[in-house]
């Protein structure tokens, strides 16, 4: 097997809250007050259903073929030939997945910090950061994040705190009545989408050390990430309202702009930079993973580290040459792309692999018997 | 531009080849070259502001009345 790493549990729910809570928090309010205005927590509790049965569906299945990622469990499950060409297919979407993140974090440093800087820079030096925690394996970056992401989940509360006296709570009513189900639904869409990334659980449960708690991660890492998104929409929308919230980009980041304590506590944009830098590091470290990890499994190579920066090559290419501007960008992310994730590859691949495996009665001769024989 | 971009591949094959070559691991050598064949081949046309391809083109075309249902008020 290519990755010799294994992670604990604790270790693989940060993980996961990592790979989607550090980027989608600065556009979460803007994207769904767009569509559900004030009731976009009601959206992002839709999503937060959909995003759980996910995680059963990939858990369920995952579970079925102990020591197999999501690379190789379609073989098994469909034939050497049609599972290859699943696999493929995920090979493609993570490529995809992989350089948007990279795009949407250099986009982001552009035109929210750096307007005169090009985008490549940006691109290059993270990408070169990560093609070294690639490189050196899942405990590596798994062991960045548990540092990383307690900090970012402290000044994530720390700015909520901070920007309570802006806050009225009134700009969230009338609930509901206003909109009615439609808008809610669509606003549902996209987080959804994010946090239906949770799908990648299936290529990091073998590297589990207690693949037992699959089910326990998978969901402990979506209430999180929720929750948190949540309590992000709910202080920009009482902060600003929805009419104002939707026309802007980064709304999380001007609620930021708007703490002012004291007339001393001012100006905590950094923070939200360093939040942003720092997780979209890792999440651009597991995706990578995912991608390079994938094409040496999908290749049945010995090893995944030759991989690392041809595929980093690639993904930095597509990642310029994909769009022409962030609002390309956004655009595409927020009306094709979530489509094409829910549908294809969140849930479609994901059910179809699994009817097929209870049909064909692979009920999984694994994970239980494997470590019974260990304690006996 | 260009000479920097054959730099990067030149430093990329310079770190990577050498030891597949010693190990004679030659399944992983035939992967990396593909690999580095498409991300040359991606990324030399965008040096003279050519696009190579429309990545995106096929998933727009496919999803496209969907978007426009999100879009209707």
């Amino acid at each position: 097997m290519p990755e010799g790493g294994k992670i604990d549990s604790k270790q693989a729910i940060f993980l996961m809250v990592s790979m989607v809570l550090p980027t989608t928090f600065l556009f979460v309010t803007s994207a769904i007050a767009h569509l559900a205005r004030q009731d976009g927590w009601i959206s992002i509790l839709l999503a937060t259903l959909t995003a759980l049965l996910i995680a059963w569906l990939v858990a369920n299945l995952s579970r079925r073929f102990p020591g197999k990622t999501l690379f190789q469990f379609p073989e098994v499950i469909l034939g050497r030939w049609p599972g290859k060409v699943v696999a493929l297919l995920y090979i493609w979407w993570y490529i995809q997945v992989s350089s948007e993140v990279l795009r949407e974090f250099g986009s982001f440093m552009v035109s929210a910090f750096m307007p005169d800087t090009p985008l490549i820079v940006f691109e290059l030096l993270i990408m070169a950061i990560a093609a070294y925690t690639v490189r050196n394996g899942l405990e590596v970056f798994t062991r960045i994040n548990q540092i990383v992401l307690p900090l970012i989940l402290g000044s994530f509360v720390i700015l909520i705190f901070l920007a309570t006296p802006e806050m009225n709570l009134k700009r969230l009513l009338p609930v509901f009545i206003e909109n009615g189900a439609a808008p809610v639904i669509k606003g549902a869409v996209m987080p959804a989408a994010w946090i239906g990334n949770i799908v990648t659980m299936a290529v990091l449960i073998p590297y589990l050390n207690k693949a037992k708690e699959a089910y326990k991660i998978a969901v402990s890492a979506t209430l999180i990430t929720s929750s948190f998104l949540i309590s992000t929409f709910i202080a920009d929308i009482s902060i600003f309202g929805p009419e104002v919230s939707a026309g802007w980009f980064f709304s999380a980041l001007n609620g930021i702009r708007m703490i002012h304590l004291a007339n001393f506590l001012e100006r905590m944009e950094p923070i939200a930079m360093t939040i942003w830098i720092a997780g979209g590091l890792v999440k651009i470290s597991v995706f990578y993973w995912v991608t390079v990890l994938g094409s040496a499994q999908w290749l049945e190579l010995k090893d995944y580290k030759p991989l690392v920066l041809p595929v980093g090559v690639i993904l930095l290419a597509l990642s310029i040459m994909a769009h022409d501007s962030i609002m390309d960008l956004l655009t595409f992310l927020g009306t094709i792309v979530i489509f094409q994730d829910l549908i294809i590859f969140q849930v479609g691949i994901p059910l179809l692999l699994l009817v097929v495996a209870i049909i064909r009665g692979q009920v999984g001769t694994g994970i239980e018997e494997k470590e019974g024989g260990k304690q006996g | 531009m260009i000479v920097l971009l054959m730099l990067a591949f030149v430093l990329i094959i310079g770190l990577e080849a050498p030891d597949l070559v010693k190990k004679k691991m030659w399944r992983e050598l035939a992967a990396f070259s593909v690999f580095l064949a498409i991300g040359m081949a991606l990324a030399i046309p965008q040096v003279y502001g050519i696009r190579p391809f429309e990545p995106n083109a096929p998933i727009e075309a496919l999803f496209k009345p969907m978007a426009e249902w999100l879009k209707k008020p």
